[in-house]
């Protein structure tokens, strides 16, 4: 929020001599404190981003991605010539034998998209949806994966995307923060998520992730403490901003000015954050739509929140659903997760669409991973963690509903059509944003940071509307 | 943020302007160009060289692209001018391009003959001569005359010195992370005395305190944290290093030793408990027992970290950069980088795979137990009698058996808590048989067909004269100014103090002296207190006490309208500066300005109130946080117990970080979430209200002089005219409403479990609370200046 205050700030360069410092040093230095420049490089078909994480690592073979001759070769040992020096996570050591598809899959939609049964309400999104069932990543435990994931790399102190897109196009003059974080429980036993995956890294603190709570404070701190009103409250802030304002005439110091937006901003916050939290303003049909009840944290209630959100112009909106990780019994927990999901991510879309915001809202589903077409037995059926192929999708915001992108092997295996890399996910996903991913970048450390790193990554054509 | 690339391109050819008159000086202006937009094709890498052609070594440069002195016949200026896009260097993939400046910086460069020099950071400081000054009286030391000199020449003027509260409070928040007491600033302003100043700064120096600030800064530079960070991220028991931080700042350990004693303290002949201790260092990182890690890979992930971490902390170098490759800018490999690792492959570290679980704290064996006297006693006791009971068994009959061993039962169990309850703290044991390490293509963990490398200091920097060198060999290596890196280390370490003093270093990027951070403006006097700082016996007060007796540190922090046009972000000292506090400091100020700080030195991390349910994300094993209830709720922020994924918030939203890599400078923010930090958190809240209850216990009877006390604790000085009057508004207003609510009196006074004054009039002290909160939320209040 002091981008302006340090533009202004450095104007002082621009009259001066300056000092011996070197023009490399100078403009590093210019670009890092001023933002992310010219954005964005073109017409953006997507306002903001709202990624549904399942956290845990969702089946493909169970949702989007049927594989017959798996079902074929159903408790047969898996070739050597898959698994042989691939990474492994808890089947280490153990026989690796495949394990057919454990539902039925059907074909929904004018665009006959493939998807399985556990994802009745998905199946209505079919013509929506773009469906990429050719995604690979690089980490096989959890919490360096949804690093991976969000930051394009396991390296920690990276930006992760949220804070990203923040950077680049979140407007600080909102009363909310541009980058919002919901988490929602149920499921198997949930992997724990860490606030690193919403972190910064070397951007500006102020561009994190902001996670909003279902119980207690919705943000940390936004409420008065006992006993203190609103006007209490207006009147304390007047006067530290009165008494910042008039010891600034003596010093000077560009930071007060920051400071005083900071607090006028923070008691706009306590405002905004309530008023954001508090659904009663929604109808009842739209609470069943959904099948929300307010203030029960359910991933229901956040598809709502994340719909509120996006209203009041917040750029990326995370949602995490933990329990998708399905060692064992992934039957019995599929339908746990799916019961959870499947209906309020359909909502969300549904509510997008009728509003006319579906168009410049893109929406992505998926994991940080996904799971291996070898039986793990952990407590019945079940599969461990997989990379080498898995689905996600994405829909609205400039992407072509109703297609199917890339596919893996006969065994669900290894990715082998149309691979699509993490970086080109994060990649397209600014291209949608109206950003070049190639000259989104900040200087750090010596060199020029980008989401997409310094490897090849594409922006996926053929999913663009 | 829009139209910025204009503002950008300004500046720089405004500057270029200013180069014209100026001599051209390689590390300074070239260096930089030819680092930033050339050396990723044209530099150390081999792997991704081209043309066969490299720019960062003078001779080969000079044999094909660079002809001195001659621009028509100098292939490298013929391809930065060429207009053929194709052609053009930097290629427009790069997403680089020189600007006309740079251009014809560069040309004038090859035409002057284009002398190279070594980088900065990799020639060994040299004493340079202190230069003369016109104005004899204004230098205390020598520091003073390489600031006075620059400013000169820059037609500037050094800033006026501060006043005597200023100084005291800058002292203060510098050495000890506390603003001064009322009693201090009025000593310290009363004394007429030469040597009172002096004396200010040794006594400060020699406070237990100071230990505590100082940890703060190598806490973050070592990624200090109390959890493992992966996964579970479940504590790991580690508080006593962060003591040993504490007391060997306190104790003025020198800096060589204090390398020796963490790098391998283990390795030192006849090493006694504190130096074990201290190789809870190479133990910092972050690890993990998932369920379905694999060792190796997570091995590989340990190795890596610590060569960041050693080679930032030490030698400011960002060798990360060659696990997959080697360094783009600066001369460190890929085989650098993995004999880096080797030096550490004897650290024991594996044994968590199998016994980690998921209790708090977690199992990190090696530890060291450090049982209290009374635990030892109370050991010895219980094994006595369990042994006792034991024998006792032996001889039992049927009917003396079963409450023997009902009694043995009971005796290990209270041995058991006993246990428990004693601290331990990761430390290093080596190996018998170190690791195998190999050069690991691309940084691929399961390749195996890199070559085995053992352990050497990077090779452009020299060679150790041992077999299979050790840890110890490495820490001596790091701080030997003769033969080894440690003019390098002294001179990283230096401009880190230097930075605490004045809040920017001489070089600006303290985590990376190679090519691509900005070189120093002040070399020499860099160069010199380097070497000050080693013929001092590496002594880190000498060195704080140095620079804080010099004339530069004491000057005002006031911007003139001059300074802040030609030198406005303070590169050439000619003021000192202002910024907020670091998260830690935001807390203790708070705590001391009530009265409520507690001033205990050392012990296991505390517990201040947290959100209720901030840990739900946190799992292997579910985590509930438990505030302490008593006087650990008002220790210093030092203590504060670190979650890695989910750090307290007040010390995020104050720029605290994470501790998960090498930190040598936070960011300093300025946000809402801050603000409403400060204005919300119980323990700010509950700071003010104890903060209050001395003000009507403490101060005078009359609004004025409780607004004197109120802002001589908070500010060390009265408050004016509109101050007063601002504050007596907001009192009486408050006190108005309060009076028609008086139960939100008793809930405002109900925050935090500190004792309440039950005599004083609720509505009162509740007003008096909305004003110290106020000045607790000053920028003033959490600004060093």
């Amino acid at each position: 929020m002091n981008d302006l205050q340090t533009i202004l700030n450095r104007r002082t360069f621009l009259s001066g001599t300056g000092v011996g410092l070197g023009s490399v040093a100078l403009s590093s230095l210019m670009n890092n404190e001023l933002g992310a420049g010219m954005l964005p490089h073109h017409a953006a078909k997507a306002k903001r981003v709202i990624f549904l994480c399942m956290a845990g690592g969702p089946s493909h073979l169970e949702t989007f991605d049927y594989r017959p001759k798996l079902a074929e070769m159903d408790g047969q040992p898996m070739p050597a010539s898959f698994t042989a020096g691939q990474p492994i996570a808890q089947l280490q050591g153990k026989e690796l034998k495949c394990q057919g598809p454990l539902t039925k899959f059907g074909r929904y939609g004018e665009s006959d998209q493939e998807m399985s049964d556990f994802l009745p309400w998905h199946h209505k999104l079919a013509d929506d949806i773009a469906i990429i069932r050719s995604m690979v990543t690089e980490q096989i435990n959890h919490d360096p994966a949804h690093t991976f994931m969000n930051t394009g790399t396991a390296i920690s102190g990276r930006p992760s995307m949220g804070a990203w897109v923040n950077y680049g196009l979140g407007d600080e003059k909102s009363d909310l923060p541009g980058f919002v974080v919901m988490t929602s429980v149920g499921g198997r036993n949930p992997q724990p998520i860490a606030s690193r995956q919403w972190d910064a890294g070397f951007l500006p603190s102020r561009f994190q992730g902001v996670e909003l709570n279902s119980s207690g404070d919705p943000v940390h701190y936004v409420s008065n403490p006992p006993g203190v009103t609103m006007s209490e409250q207006r009147r304390l802030i007047d006067a530290v901003n009165r008494l910042n304002a008039h010891r600034n005439e003596q010093v000077q110091n560009p930071e007060v000015a920051t400071r005083i937006a900071a607090y006028e901003m923070a008691f706009r916050m306590q405002s905004s954050v309530p008023e954001l939290v508090d659904v009663s303003d929604e109808p009842q049909h739209i609470l069943d739509m959904y099948g929300a009840q307010p203030g029960d944290g359910s991933y229901a209630s956040n598809c709502l929140m994340a719909r509120r959100l996006a209203e009041r112009g917040v750029k990326f909106i995370h949602l995490y659903h933990r329990g998708w990780d399905h060692h064992g019994d992934l039957v019995r927990y599929m339908n746990i997760c799916c019961g959870l999901t499947d209906k309020p991510t359909w909502a969300l879309l549904t509510d997008l669409k009728q509003r006319g915001m579906l168009d410049d809202t893109l929406v992505i589903w998926g994991g940080e991973f996904g799971r291996t077409p070898m039986f793990q037995g952990k407590g019945g059926i079940g599969r461990d963690h997989h990379i080498k192929g898995f689905s996600m999708w994405m829909a609205g915001g400039g992407v072509r509903g109703g297609v199917t992108h890339g596919s893996t092997d006969d065994l669900g295996y290894n990715a082998v059509e149309d691979v699509v890399h993490v970086r080109d996910l994060h990649a397209t996903m600014l291209h949608l944003l109206g950003i070049n991913h190639k000259r989104f970048s900040v200087p750090y450390q010596g060199l020029d940071m980008r989401l997409t790193g310094v490897e090849e990554s594409r922006v996926l054509q053929n999913i663009l509307s | 943020m829009r139209g910025i690339l204009s503002v950008i391109a300004v500046a720089t050819s405004l500057f270029a302007g200013y180069l014209d008159a100026k001599e051209i000086d390689f590390n300074r202006d070239i260096r930089p160009l030819l680092s930033d937009r050339c050396f990723a094709c044209h530099g150390p890498d081999e792997a991704d060289r081209e043309a066969d052609l490299r720019l960062d070594v003078e001779e080969v440069a000079k044999e094909s692209a660079i002809v001195p002195g001659d621009v028509q016949a100098s292939e490298l200026v013929a391809r930065i001018t060429i207009e053929d896009p194709d052609l053009r260097m930097p290629p427009e993939e790069s997403g680089k391009s020189l600007s006309p400046d740079e251009v014809e910086l560069l040309t004038r460069w090859v035409a002057e003959g284009a002398p190279y020099q070594q980088h900065w950071a990799y020639v060994p400081p040299q004493k340079h001569d202190i230069p003369e000054v016109e104005e004899a009286s204004w230098p205390v030391n020598w520091i003073d005359p390489f600031i006075f000199d620059r400013l000169t020449r820059e037609g500037l003027s050094p800033s006026q010195g501060a006043d005597r509260v200023t100084l005291i409070r800058r002292l203060s928040f510098d050495l000890l992370g506390l603003p001064p007491t009322p009693q201090e600033v009025t000593d310290f302003t009363h004394d007429e005395t030469e040597q009172a100043y002096e004396l200010l700064v040794d006594r400060l120096l020699e406070s237990p305190h100071y230990g505590e600030r100082m940890a703060v800064y190598w806490l973050d530079l070592v990624r200090y944290a109390d959890t493992v960070g992966y996964h579970g991220d479940q504590d790991h028991s580690i508080s006593p290093y962060r003591d040993y931080v504490i007391n060997a700042f306190n104790r003025n350990l020198s800096f060589d030793q204090f390398t020796r004693e963490q790098l391998a303290g283990d390795l030192i002949e006849g090493s006694n408990i504190e130096q074990k201790l201290a190789t809870g260092y190479n133990r910092l990182l972050q690890t993990s027992h998932e369920g379905g890690v694999q060792p190796k890979e997570y091995l590989a992930i340990y190795a890596a970290d610590r060569v960041r971490n050693v080679s930032a902390v030490w030698l400011g170098a960002t060798m990360g950069c060659c696990q997959c490759h080697d360094h783009k800018f600066d001369p460190f490999t890929m085989k650098d980088f993995y004999s880096m690792e080797a030096f550490f492959a004897d650290v024991d570290e594996a044994q968590h795979f199998k016994v980690g679980g998921n209790s708090l704290p977690t199992n990190r064996p090696p530890e060291l137990e450090l049982p209290t006297d009374e635990q030892s006693q109370q050991l010895e006791e219980l094994n006595n009698a369990i042994t006792a009971c034991e024998a006792q068994l032996k001889d039992a009959n049927e009917e003396t058996k079963a409450p023997l061993e009902e009694r043995l039962k009971e005796l290990k169990s209270r041995r058991d808590d006993v246990k428990r309850s004693v601290r331990r703290s990761m430390i290093t044991v080596a190996l018998a048989e170190p690791r195998t390490v190999r050069v690991l293509p691309r940084g691929n963990w399961l390749d195996d067909s890199g070559p085995v490398v053992g352990p050497s200091v990077p090779e452009f920097m020299g060679r150790l004269d041992s077999e299979r060198p050790t840890r110890l060999d490495l820490a001596n290596w790091l701080t030997n100014a003769e033969e080894g890196a440690g003019l390098l280390t002294a001179r990283v370490m230096v401009n880190r103090l230097w930075y605490l003093c004045f809040g920017s270093g001489l070089a600006s990027d303290l985590d990376d002296f190679g090519g691509q951070g900005h070189p120093p403006v002040h070399p020499e006097l860099l160069d010199n207190l380097a070497i000050e700082f080693v013929e001092s016996g590496w002594d880190i007060k000498y060195i704080l006490k140095l620079i804080m007796m010099s004339r530069t540190y004491r000057q005002s922090s006031l911007d003139t309208a001059e300074l802040r046009e030609h030198d406005p972000l303070n590169w050439l000292y000619g003021r000192q500066s202002r910024f907020r506090l670091p998260a830690e400091m935001v807390r203790d100020t708070a705590l001391a300005i009530s009265g409520l700080l507690v001033t205990k030195i050392d012990g296991d991390s505390i517990r201040p109130y947290q959100p209720e349910g901030y840990y739900r994300h946190l799992n292997f094993p579910t985590r509930t946080y438990t505030a302490d209830t008593d006087e650990r709720q008002w220790r210093r922020g030092v203590y504060m117990h670190w979650q890695r994924q989910f750090l307290h918030p007040m010390l995020k939203a104050f720029d605290a970080p994470s501790r998960e890599e090498c930190t040598a400078q936070r960011p300093r923010s300025n946000t809402p979430l801050a603000a409403l930090t400060l204005l919300n958190d119980p323990t700010f809240v509950e700071a003010s209200r104890v903060f209050a209850s001395r003000v009507l216990t403490e101060a005078g009877d009359t609004t004025d002089a409780r607004l004197d006390f109120v802002f001589q604790q908070a500010l060390s000085r009265n408050p004016d005219e509109l101050e007063r009057s601002v504050l007596t508004e907001l009192l009486n207003r408050s006190r108005a409403d309060l009076q028609e609510h008086p139960d939100a009196a008793t809930a405002l006074l109900d925050v935090g479990l500190a004792p309440h004054h039950d005599d004083l009039d609720p509505i009162e002290l509740a007003a008096w609370t909305s004003v110290t909160r106020s000045v607790l939320n000053l920028n003033e209040t959490i600004t060093r200046n």
